[in-house]
């Protein structure tokens, strides 16, 4: 029986889940990474979704992982109907995840119902209908107590019978019967055609089942891109708009846009967060505020990347976790400057206290990049994050744009969390600022990203007596005193070595 | 020697087309007096594991278990032509 309930279900308490409620619908989630964030809790419980998309967009994966993680992570024993690949196909294809299905079918978690082509000679003589399929279904759930059922795919029912009107009916009792039986479904179907004739084959579907979500496969610059859109789901809020996803080695990841309370700020000017370099904590009054941005921004070789190891190891030291985004070399690359600055990040990270998140940059996007962000630095509640670069973004494959909107929604979540960024932007400052015009030559491209960060920092090379001096200036803080002074510094064994106020 | 058949009728409880192919069968069968057979009727209500075993979906559904290949038709069984064909019997008026 297909219950509505109000408020947090007995049942639900006594897993220990708590399934999303709004407006009378409970969800479940569906275990798949980052789509139950995007439907906000889950799936509705014991109704029907419909998962549609064309050959190798992803829709068996989907199913097979909407069943795996039921069984192994929410205790919910799963019946999988096929109508396409045979049973044994798909345990050996998914064992490419590390999903065990044998093993599950042995322990009564799982079964088959298997309507797959057999290659018996069938010939048809009058009237019929499909109940025979509906009652394996039903004896299937009885069996293992099923919470949940996939269907995959169901387009091919249409090409095994004759009697079109037979099919719809069946498809209807189908889902009737497990909405009866308290069973949640994912079904999967063929997409044929554009966005404009419906989610799959036969418009019937879509009519039937409670919930619609499309995959599609379009090519990228170098690899190919997923994408996800929530076309339907009756009854329940979701976040609405494209999502992209991957189709990794242990099953799907999916990239929710991050939703950020713009309401919430925990800016705090009276904490903050130091450099450990004592001139450039002073210079900031006191180091970077919690919950602000601060863009370091320099050319080649000013020492970016050497401000922020400064910023990470410090942080550690205090006991504050950090999160290091790398986009400008490999990890490994990175730690191995640090140690020989004396910065041991494998042991911080061996520790769990510094966390690397390199994505690559081939057909990045800022809402892929973001998740990992959030997933980073709710993981281990870093206080600290480091962006090595903003341009690599840039000269990647994002645009200005996506740029400029990945920073918006980072600072915002930065500041609900209180947390103090510190990125490093490449600018193409010329050598040799005139006497007493030091910032003549700065690169203005930062300004165009101003609204958004809280701080700017830059680096500059000037050009004396024919040696390259290096000189640091807080160009802004946002509602914070600073100092305007322009510092010399210099780099050494040891890291920066910040000096006194530059005097020509 | 007749040949010897052995089908199987899958049915669901006492609906109308079940009924009707039951019928069906029971006819034909009588006016095949060269070939022995050997009939078994199915509830897929009582017995849902047998038509899981043997991947039935329509019902009713006749499955010819030998002689080999092993054949099925779907249906009420209503057209005789089709299943005197289906089941590889040729048939006795022509």
């Amino acid at each position: 029986m297909a219950t509505r309930i109000k408020g947090r279900s007995s049942k639900a308490k006594s897993t220990g889940k708590s399934p999303a409620v709004r407006s009378g619908v409970l969800k479940i989630p569906t275990g798949i990474k980052g789509f139950d964030e995007v439907l906000e809790g889950g799936i509705p419980k014991d109704r029907a979704l419909l998962v549609a998309g064309s050959t190798g967009t992803g829709k068996t994966v989907f199913a097979s992982e909407f069943i795996y993680r039921g069984i192994t992570e929410h205790n919910e024993n799963a019946v999988y109907i096929t109508f396409e690949e045979h049973p044994g196909d798909i345990i050996k294809n998914v064992k490419s995840f590390g999903w065990d299905f044998d093993m599950l079918i042995r322990k009564k978690k799982l079964v088959f119902v298997d309507a797959s082509p057999d290659n018996v000679i069938t010939k048809e003589s009058g009237e019929y209908d499909i109940s025979g399929l509906v009652e394996r279904i039903k004896h299937a759930v009885n069996q293992v107590k099923a919470k949940r059922a996939a269907i995959d795919a169901l387009s091919m029912l249409f090409s095994k019978f004759t009697n079109k009107d037979a099919i719809r009916e069946v498809i209807y009792n189908i889902c009737d019967e497990l909405k009866r039986l308290g069973v949640t479904t994912v079904i999967t179907a063929e997409k044929v055609g554009d966005r404009t004739n419906g989610p799959s084959r036969h418009g019937v579907e879509e009519y039937v089942v409670d919930g619609v979500v499309e995959l599609s496969l379009e090519p990228g610059q170098q690899q190919f891109t997923r994408k996800m859109f929530i076309k339907k789901l009756r009854g329940v809020g979701y976040r609405s708009g494209v999502v992209k996803f991957d189709v990794t080695n242990a099953g799907l990841e999916v990239f929710p846009k991050i939703e950020v309370n713009r309401m919430v700020s925990k800016t705090d000017f009276k904490n903050r967060e130091k450099f450990g370099l004592k001139g450039i904590d002073d210079a900031l009054g006191g180091g970077i505020p919690q919950g602000h941005m601060l863009l370091i921004s320099g050319n080649t070789g000013t020492g970016k990347t050497l401000f922020g190891m400064h910023f990470i190891a410090q942080g550690i030291k205090e006991g504050k976790r950090t999160v290091c985004i790398a986009l400008e070399e490999p990890i490994e690359q990175v730690k191995k400057t640090a140690i020989e600055f004396g910065f041991n990040f494998t042991k911080y990270e061996k520790e769990g206290k510094l966390v690397f998140v390199s994505p690559s940059l081939i057909d990045i996007s800022n809402d892929k990049l973001l998740y990992q962000i959030v997933n980073a630095v709710n993981k281990i509640g870093a206080k600290r994050v480091m962006i090595d670069s903003v341009s690599s973004l840039q000269s990647a494959t994002m645009s200005e744009e996506s740029v400029r909107q990945f920073l918006y929604q980072a600072a915002s979540f930065f500041k609900t969390k209180g947390i103090a960024c510190l990125m490093n932007y490449l600018s193409s400052t010329n050598f040799g600022a005139t006497r007493g015009q030091l910032l003549a030559s700065m690169d203005t491209n930062i300004m165009r990203l101003s609204s958004i960060v809280d701080g700017i920092i830059v680096l500059l090379y000037v050009e004396r007596a024919q040696r390259v001096k290096r000189i640091f200036n807080i160009l802004k803080m946002r509602g914070s005193w600073h100092s305007t002074d322009i510092f010399q510094y210099a780099i050494n064994k040891d890291g920066i070595d910040f000096g006194k106020r530059y005097e020509e | 020697m007749p040949q010897k058949y052995i089908l199987k009728l899958y049915v669901v409880g006492s609906s109308a087309a079940s009924e009707l192919a039951l019928r069906n069968l029971k006819e034909l069968i009588s006016q095949e007096s060269e070939t022995i057979f050997e009939l078994e009727v199915i509830d897929v209500t009582k017995h849902p594991q047998l038509a899981e075993d043997d991947k039935i979906m329509a019902i009713p559904t006749l499955i010819m278990k030998l002689p080999p290949p092993v054949r099925k038709i779907i249906g009420d069984l209503s057209d005789k032509e089709k299943v005197l064909l289906g089941l590889n019997l040729i048939p006795q008026n022509k």
